[in-house]
Formats: C-alpha cells, sequence, structure tokens
C-alpha cells in the first residue's frame, strides 16, 4: 500500500490569502452589525434592557399548620410585612437608607450593614432590610414611597404560635436557614433567606411542613413596577401536621410548672400517643419571627438556665424512688423475695463499714413488698438489691426502655444511663476503677448512683409497666395531611418496640401497690387524688431524687429533684403522667400536685365535667370528707 | 521515528506557540463568561476538590474540567502522523456514517430529536465525529484527486460533493439542521478551496436558490421556517418565535461601547434565554463586556483561523493541507453562523460558538481538531520521512 503522501501540486499561498480575506470580510460584517448594534443604537437598547426586563419573584408557600389531637390549631401563619430594597432602583441607596432610618428611628448604621451583607448578589434582587415590622411602619414607608426609590414592602406568612410559649419546646420555632445548614444534603434546594424549622417538631417536620415555593418571572418597568407576567409557577403549602398533643392537657401542664425548673409528659399508655409535653423555663417563639436582640439570643443559648434544653427529652435525672417500681418487678420476677416476706426497717443498713439511711429516719418496722412501694422504703430495697445484684436490676430496667432513646421523633433525645457490671468495665479504663462495688447496688436499686433517666423515659416505662409489659413508642404525630385535604401518610399506627417478658400477675402486684402509693392512709403520693373525679381512682410513685453535690455546687442545687409519675384510671389506665421539678423537693408534696392538675385537666376534656363541683379551696377541704 | 536531543530542538523552536497560546486563550475567556452566565450567589459550588466555595453553576465547574481534558486528547491528537490519519480516514468516514444510522434507529430522543446513542457510560454524538470524518475523507479525496488549474468540472465536483451530502442528509432526519449546514459548510468551503469552474459555482449558486423554495416547502420543519421569518422581522412575534432573537438583540446592543460590567449583565443573567450557556453565550459577553469585549474575542477568532491557514500553506503534503483546511471552515462556519445568529443577522439553527459555548463533547472535539493542526505544523520538515 503506498503511503506517500502527495505533494502539493498547486499554489496553497494563494488560496490562503483568498481564504484569509473571506474571514476578514466575514468578520468585518459581524463587527459592522455589532457596531450598529452596540454603538450606534446602544443607548437605545439599553433603555430597552431595562425597561423590559424579566424579574423573579419567588412565592414562599404557606406552612403547613400543627393542630392538636382534636383538630384545634396551635400554630398558624400570619401575614408578616418586610421592607426591602432593590439597589438598581435606587440611584443613591444610601441616601435612601438615611431617609428610611430618620422616617423609622432606626440605627442608621443597621440599614448599611444589612445591605453590605448582600453586597454579592446582583443589583436587581431585593435585599431584605428590616423583617416583620408593625402596620405603623408600613404606613409611614408607603406614604413616602416617593422620596424612597428603591424601597419596598413585601408580605410574607409568618409563623404563629396561637398560645405563645405554651408547648414551645414540642412545636420549635423556625428562623433563617445558616450557612452551615444550606451545605447538608437535606436543605438542597433551600436559599439563603429562607426559614426553615430550627428546633422541636418544625425541624423534625421540616420536609412536610416547608412547602414548595413558587416562582414567576415577572416583566417590570425602569421602576420596578410589574408590566406583565412572563412565566409562573404556583407555590404548593406545606402539609398540616395533627398532633397526639390534647390542648387542655397541655395547657394544664404548661400552667403547673409556670416559674419552676422541670418537665411533665402525659401519654397514653396504650398507644405512646403523648398528650402533653412540656419543658420549663419556656420561651415565646413568636420571638424568632422578627429580630432576635443579641442579649436575648446569647440568654436562650448559653444562659444558665438553659431554656432551650427540652428538659422531658434531653434531661437526665437520678429517678429516686420511682426507679423502685423496676427493682420491685426484678425482684419478684426473680424470686428473690415473696410479696409477704417482710424486712424490718429501722432507719438504715450497715453496709460495707457505713450505714445507708432510709429516708425515714426512725424506721418502717417491719415491712412487705406492698408496704415497701407504698411508703418507699429504702431499707427493704438495700436488702432486695442486695439478693438481685446490679445486673438483674439493669435488665428489667432496660426490658422496660430505661438505659437507652425512646425513639421519640422530636430532637437529639437523651438516653439516660442504666449501669450494670459491663457497663462499668467498659466506661472505665482503669482497671482499679472497673470493679463493681457491691455498695453501688444499694445506691442503684432505690434510683441512686450512676442512674440517670429522661422524664419520658419515666413516663414511657411506667406506661408498659400498666400495659402489660407492651413498651409503645412515643408518638408526637397523629397525621400529616396536605392542604388540599388528602392524606399523605393518613396515620401513624401505634408501634410496639418491646414486650417486656414479665408475669401478669407480678405486675399487678405492682399496680396494686402503686394505687396504694395514692390511696392508702400511710401512701406517699396522696397528693394527686383527684377531687372532682372521686370515682376515678389513680395510681402512681413518688421520688425523690438527691442531687449530688458536685465540687463547689451552688446550695439552692443542693435541694433534691421532686418526681412524681402517675397513671388513671387505676382499672383501665388512659393516662400516664409524670413530673420533674428540678430541685423541687419531696416528690409527694410538690411533684404529685402538677400531675393532678394534668390528670383533671384530661378528664374535664374527656368526660365534659367533673363529677363534683370545687368552689373553693376551703369549699374543697369540707367536701373532701365524704 | 525516533526522538533525539535536535528534533526535539528543533520542535520547539518550530511549534507553533501562537496557534496554541491562542487556542487557549479563547476557551478561557469562554470559561470567564460562562463563569457569568451561570452566575448565582446561591450557588454553593465545592471546587478544588473542596477548597473553595464558589458561586459558580456546576456548569463552570464542569467545563473546566472538560478543558483539563481537552489537553490531553490534543496531546494525543498531536502524536498522531498524518500518514496514519491518511490510512484511517475512510474508515473513520464510513463508521461515522454507520454510527449515523444507527442513532436513527436507536438513538435517544432529546428535545424531538434523535441525536444521542446511549452507550451506558456515555452518550455518544456521532454528528460530532461525523464532521471530523467527513472533513478527513474529503481531504484524502481531494489530495488523490486535485483539480486541475481550472478547478473541478461538474462531473469532477460530484463525487466529492456525495461525500458531504450523505452525511447531510442522514443528519437533516435527526433532525439537526444546525449540524447538517455546518458539515454542508465545511464540505463547500474546502472544495471551493481547491477551486471549481467557474460554470460550477454560478450554477451552484443557483441551483442553490432554486433549491431553496422546494426545501422551504417540503424539507423545513415548521419551527425552523417561523425562525428564519423572523430573521427579517423578529418583532412580530416578541413572545413567541422572535422572542428570544429579540431578547438577544437587546442583550447586545445594551452592551453599548464597553459593557455593563462584569457579573452585571441583567438581560443574561435573568434567565431570558434558555441557552444562554451555550448558543447564546456570545451576547452574554456582549451585554457585560461591549463592543471592545466582542470585537476582541472576534479578533481572536480570526488570528486563530489565520494561523490554522498559514500551517495548511506550509504543509508539504496535500492531504494535511486539505485536512487542516477542513478545521479551519469547520471554526468558521461555527463562528459566523453563531455569531450571526446570536446578533440577528442568521436564522436561529442552534449551533454553539466552538472553544466558547459550554459543552464537553464539543470542546474536546475542537482540541482534538487543534492537535492535528500542531501536529501537522510540527511535522512540516520531515512529511516525506515520516511516510514508511
Amino acid at each position: 500500500m503506498a503511503t506517500k503522501l502527495e505533494k502539493s501540486s498547486f499554489n496553497l499561498g494563494r488560496r490562503v490569502t483568498l481564504a484569509t480575506g473571506v474571514i476578514i470580510l466575514s468578520f468585518t460584517v459581524l463587527l459592522g452589525r455589532l457596531w450598529h448594534l452596540q454603538i450606534l443604537n446602544g443607548a437605545e437598547f439599553r433603555q430597552k434592557s431595562e425597561h423590559n426586563r424579566l424579574r423573579p419573584v419567588f412565592i414562599p408557600p404557606s406552612r403547613g399548620l400543627m393542630l392538636d389531637r382534636n383538630g384545634k390549631p396551635l400554630v398558624k401563619n400570619r401575614p408578616a410585612y418586610s421592607v426591602e430594597l432593590v439597589p438598581e432602583d435606587a440611584p443613591d441607596p444610601a441616601l435612601t437608607l438615611h431617609r428610611l432610618s430618620r422616617l423609622i428611628d432606626e440605627e442608621p448604621g443597621k440599614l448599611d450593614e444589612r445591605l453590605r451583607d448582600t453586597r454579592k448578589r446582583r443589583k436587581f434582587e431585593p435585599r431584605l432590610l428590616l423583617r416583620d415590622v408593625s402596620r405603623d411602619v408600613v404606613a409611614k414607608v408607603s406614604s413616602r414611597k416617593f422620596d424612597l426609590p428603591g424601597v419596598m414592602i413585601n408580605v410574607t406568612p409568618t409563623r404563629y404560635y396561637l398560645y405563645g410559649s405554651l408547648g414551645a419546646h414540642t412545636l420549635g420555632y423556625i428562623r433563617e436557614i445558616t450557612k452551615e445548614q444550606l451545605e447538608l444534603p437535606q436543605f438542597r434546594g433551600y436559599k439563603p433567606g429562607d426559614v426553615v424549622g430550627q428546633f422541636g417538631l418544625e425541624a423534625r417536620w421540616e420536609e412536610f411542613l416547608q412547602g414548595v415555593r413558587g416562582s414567576q418571572l415577572v416583566i417590570v418597568n425602569a421602576s420596578g413596577a410589574r408590566i406583565g407576567e412572563y412565566s409562573y409557577e404556583p407555590e404548593r403549602p406545606g402539609h398540616d401536621v395533627t398532633l397526639t398533643l390534647d390542648l387542655p392537657t397541655q395547657q394544664a401542664a404548661d400552667a403547673a410548672l409556670e416559674g419552676k425548673r422541670g418537665a411533665i409528659v402525659a401519654l397514653q399508655p396504650k398507644t405512646g400517643e403523648v398528650l402533653a409535653l412540656v419543658s420549663s423555663p419556656k420561651f415565646d417563639p413568636n420571638m424568632f419571627s422578627g429580630d432576635v436582640p443579641a442579649d436575648v439570643w446569647k440568654e436562650l443559648r448559653s444562659g444558665s438556665g438553659k431554656i432551650l434544653n427540652n428538659r422531658a427529652v434531653q434531661g437526665v435525672y437520678p429517678p429516686g424512688s420511682v426507679f423502685k417500681i423496676f427493682s420491685a418487678l426484678a425482684a419478684i420476677d426473680q424470686k428473690v423475695i415473696s410479696p409477704q416476706e417482710r424486712i424490718t426497717c429501722r432507719g438504715g443498713l450497715p453496709f460495707g463499714g457505713r450505714v445507708f439511711g432510709c429516708h425515714k429516719r426512725e424506721g418502717h418496722g417491719p415491712v412487705n413488698l406492698y408496704d415497701a412501694i407504698v411508703q418507699s422504703c429504702d431499707v427493704y430495697f438495700y436488702v432486695v438489691g442486695q439478693r438481685l445484684g446490679v445486673d438483674r436490676i439493669h435488665d428489667y430496667a432496660v426490658r422496660f426502655g430505661l438505659g437507652k432513646q425512646t425513639g421519640i421523633k422530636l430532637v437529639d433525645e437523651a438516653s439516660g444511663l442504666m449501669p450494670s457490671t459491663a457497663w462499668k468495665k467498659k466506661y472505665y479504663r482503669d482497671p482499679a476503677n472497673q470493679k463493681w462495688h457491691p455498695g453501688e447496688t444499694l445506691s442503684v436499686v432505690i434510683g441512686q448512683g450512676a442512674v440517670t433517666v429522661t422524664p419520658l423515659q419515666i413516663a414511657s416505662s411506667i406506661a408498659a409497666v400498666v400495659n402489660g409489659g407492651k413498651v409503645m413508642r412515643p408518638q408526637l404525630v397523629k397525621k400529616i395531611s396536605s392542604a388540599d385535604g388528602g392524606f399523605l401518610d393518613d396515620d401513624f399506627p401505634p408501634e410496639e418496640i418491646a414486650h417486656a417478658a414479665v408475669d401478669e400477675s407480678v405486675l399487678k402486684l405492682i399496680t396494686d401497690a402503686m394505687v396504694g402509693v395514692v390511696n392508702d392512709p400511710k401512701g406517699t403520693g396522696k397528693r394527686v387524688r383527684m377531687e372532682r373525679f372521686p370515682s376515678i381512682t389513680v395510681g402512681g410513685k413518688t421520688g425523690t431524687a438527691q442531687v449530688v453535690a458536685l465540687g463547689a455546687a451552688k446550695h439552692e442545687h443542693l435541694e433534691d429533684h421532686a418526681w412524681f409519675v402517675g397513671y388513671a384510671p387505676a382499672e383501665n389506665p388512659e393516662i400516664v403522667a409524670v413530673a420533674l421539678v428540678e430541685n423541687g423537693g419531696g416528690g409527694g408534696a410538690n411533684a404529685a400536685p402538677l400531675v393532678k392538675q394534668v390528670f383533671e385537666a384530661y378528664f374535664l376534656s374527656t368526660r365534659g365535667a367533673p363529677e363534683q363541683q370545687i368552689v373553693s379551696a376551703e369549699g374543697a377541704k369540707a367536701s373532701t370528707s365524704g | 521515528m525516533m526522538w533525539n536531543a535536535a528534533m526535539e530542538k528543533r520542535i520547539l523552536r518550530t511549534f507553533d506557540w501562537p496557534l496554541l497560546l491562542t487556542g487557549l486563550l479563547i476557551p478561557l475567556l469562554g470559561l470567564g463568561v460562562l463563569y457569568s452566565a451561570g452566575y448565582n450567589p446561591d450557588n454553593n459550588l465545592r471546587m478544588l476538590f473542596g477548597l473553595i466555595d464558589s458561586p459558580a453553576s456546576p456548569a463552570f465547574s464542569k467545563q473546566a474540567t472538560f478543558l483539563l481534558l481537552s489537553l490531553v486528547v490534543m496531546a494525543f491528537a498531536m502524536a498522531l502522523p498524518p500518514t496514519f490519519l491518511h490510512r484511517v480516514s475512510y474508515v473513520l468516514y464510513g463508521g461515522g456514517v454507520i454510527l449515523l444510522i444507527l442513532v436513527l434507529l436507536f438513538g435517544t430522543v432529546v428535545n424531538g430529536s434523535r441525536r444521542w446513542l446511549d452507550l451506558g457510560a456515555f452518550n455518544l454524538q456521532p454528528a460530532e465525529l461525523m464532521k471530523i470524518g467527513a472533513i478527513m475523507a474529503l481531504a484524502r479525496y481531494i489530495s488523490k484527486y486535485p483539480p486541475s488549474n481550472d478547478g473541478y468540472s461538474f462531473t469532477q465536483v460530484l463525487l466529492p460533493l456525495s461525500i458531504v451530502l450523505v452525511p447531510m442528509a442522514l443528519i437533516m432526519r435527526q433532525p439537526d439542521l444546525g449540524t447538517a449546514l455546518v458539515i454542508g459548510g465545511v464540505g463547500a468551503l474546502m472544495i471551493l478551496f481547491v477551486g471549481v469552474e467557474l460554470k460550477v459555482l454560478v450554477s451552484g449558486v443557483v441551483l442553490a436558490v432554486a433549491a431553496a423554495v422546494p426545501a422551504w416547502m417540503f424539507l423545513l420543519h415548521d419551527y425552523q421556517r417561523r425562525r428564519v421569518l423572523t430573521l427579517f422581522d423578529p418583532a412580530a412575534d416578541p413572545q413567541g418565535s422572535g422572542y428570544h432573537i429579540l431578547q438577544s438583540i437587546i442583550a447586545v446592543g445594551s452592551g453599548s461601547f464597553a459593557g455593563k460590567g462584569y457579573l452585571q449583565g441583567t438581560q443574561s443573567q435573568l434567565a431570558f434565554l434558555p441557552e444562554h450557556t451555550t448558543d447564546f453565550i456570545f451576547s452574554v459577553l456582549a451585554e457585560e463586556w461591549g463592543f471592545i469585549g466582542c470585537a476582541s474575542v472576534l479578533i481572536l477568532y480570526a488570528f486563530l483561523l489565520y494561523r490554522i491557514l498559514r500551517v495548511a500553506a506550509k504543509s508539504k503534503d496535500l492531504y494535511s493541507s486539505m485536512m487542516v483546511t477542513g478545521i479551519a471552515s469547520l471554526l468558521f462556519v461555527h463562528a459566523v453562523v453563531n455569531v450571526g445568529m446570536v446578533i440577528g443577522l442568521l436564522p436561529v439553527v442552534g449551533i454553539p460558538l466552538k472553544l466558547f459555548s459550554y459543552g464537553g463533547s464539543s470542546l474536546v472535539s475542537t482540541f482534538f481538531c487543534l492537535g492535528l493542526v500542531l501536529g501537522v505544523s510540527m511535522r512540516r520538515f520531515q512529511y516525506l520521512r515520516g511516510a514508511r
């Protein structure tokens, strides 16, 4: 095959010159046309481009509502007015801002700062200057419109929490998306300036509540006025979320904790549906729709009150005597003691060279299981604890859900701690500290020592005790529905996460004793009894958890935590409620009355009317004779 | 052939640096304009392996990546000896035709056109390959049967013409009018370059005009007819077919002498043009950089074309000359048709501005062509020894 390439036989140079001429000619034509468009008619086209232009307008979707279990709205939207500036329409932005500051008595520097923050954006994009301004400001700005070129008033739906701080920790709040969040995959498609759920249910169900932003390309003239519409993509409102919360019960729990630090959780034992979930101190999520002053924000985030901490699910506390329920279950089920066996309490038990005291210094005398629970005798449980050993106590507590997260879909949940010999080996690196001391068992068996729980865990685990051992996942959402009424996920069925295999008869012994705690003359929880519903029997357990003094802890923090967990009606429980008051003192005196308030509100809302009217506090005393 | 120090020295000395630098400068400027066209402060594009966050569009980083890949492809093309290219010309052409038939049978439909072959790992656009195949086949034919001093006669011109007419017809079927016209234009320019008899030229023009009428009536689709009509009166239907061209003209015109400034083009940034990163990228340039920017880029193109033609003139074998001429024609047709379309001189046929528009495969194939040109340029002193 001949691969020698043919030599050029004719004059390429002449042809290249010709081709170059063609190129120059063609490009000259193009440049001529460009000259015609850009130089001769440039000014006209420049004006045209300014007069006839498209501007993207985003239509924020209205966020889904949150309703209580009976459809009463808890969170809605309201129109909010914001003041914005389009730099392109403001010939002298500094002057406009200066006038605007004067007009509405705003610090002059603040608006400039707002504008500086958005420097990178394009000139025709509106900049947010003031969020959620009053109608007064709207009126002032509107009336001076012609002195304020580039300034516009925009109306956007804003979150409105109907009951203010009620259930703030549960409902959560929304706030502008952060730079860090914009990087996350779940916030793909969000833009800076979008508001998103940042806390509580608002954050947890963000993807359903948010809705889809609509967009519109509008044709505007030089002064920014709309002269036509080019394309329109309608917004889609967010889905409504119906919660399991019961508004009256939630309100009662909220009122009960007023002025205290602590938490209340109420739920349905059979379904795990949460009826009330309150943490105190609280905040008003409505304030996040406007600008939150820096000092308020700092106090919220890092103040000593830990206001944003949802104590019901994130707070961990020693359970104190409430824990004895699980110790007793373990003891009877493991048959280390018979229900009838009596142990004599002399106010303390010498062990390992020291005396483990009972809360009743003079002693309870000989007590059996029932007496020990009703009167919350520590010595009885010290003895039982020695017979059981820590690992069997751990086993039973874990079966009912302690020491691990309940799986409630709300926020990062604390798991608490349920110690065991295995835990200690894992937790301590130094072999000298890894050994479990029998004395520690004596602390654990009465809910002290290393044991910690969240109030929600106590509610959920006691619910399992009164529900035949079925541990239900605590749920806050009943259903999610789209705004047009079509169900997306029509319900969230009760979810059994574990079944603590404990004999029915054993559970019966324990619940009988819990009824005794409230109704026995010697019971520690008498103050939960509902005078207004005498026919409804309440069961429960008190707890007074000692707070371990760490180093130079302040004196007031050494006061005990008050616990009470109760359920009613005893024969067929509809509600379990737990109250925890930080440093509140004795549980029977300081936590049981709070649970009573919750119970009464719940039964008032479900039964319609109280069985007995109580006119006044004195009248109440008189009427309890029967 | 063996490399030695003397050869290396000669290659460095004779290497066409101006051609390479111009060929690199244009896509770099294109990247700058593409950055603006896709600019959105809301973008948080991770670039340089996550080192920086940038408001550029994903298209920008994709194009930058393809530019790097293109350099590798260009180096590869430079290494191909003309003898080898000469040998595979018809094979490549035949392969291209077969792929075009396959695409008509099995291609994926995008926007109503069947242009892509889905090869699993990537999509192949056979028309892009066909451009190179047609250039090489025509170059081989012309170098084997060059015309006499008078140019090709009627009978002589039929065969080289059919080399471009076959792929043209296949591409028209997709339908992709723009690419078909590009191949036709490139073929016509190559044949005119070596010359045709005057009567052939005259009757060709007459025939083209005469063919335009039935083509208008039977070959063109409705939307294509509208685009041509729009050219004469864009304002007739400002919301419909005239919309893009009108907005493009406003964008270009509003750039005035010095432009509105980088990233400040209101027309281009507002998505009024659906193809403002590809076919209409020149109007972004025109709006933001004005007449100065447009003239600079056009002069760069003219200079690049001149350097390529210079390589064609200096090459000692006709095949290489014709191949290089074909590549120059390709860039020329793309530039003139695209810019002409953007500034309202030619109908909207939807072809990109080579080296400037966003589009990975177009960029890679163009750099392959530039590599071929540089390869020819490098070997101009050893063309005979190159043959084994």
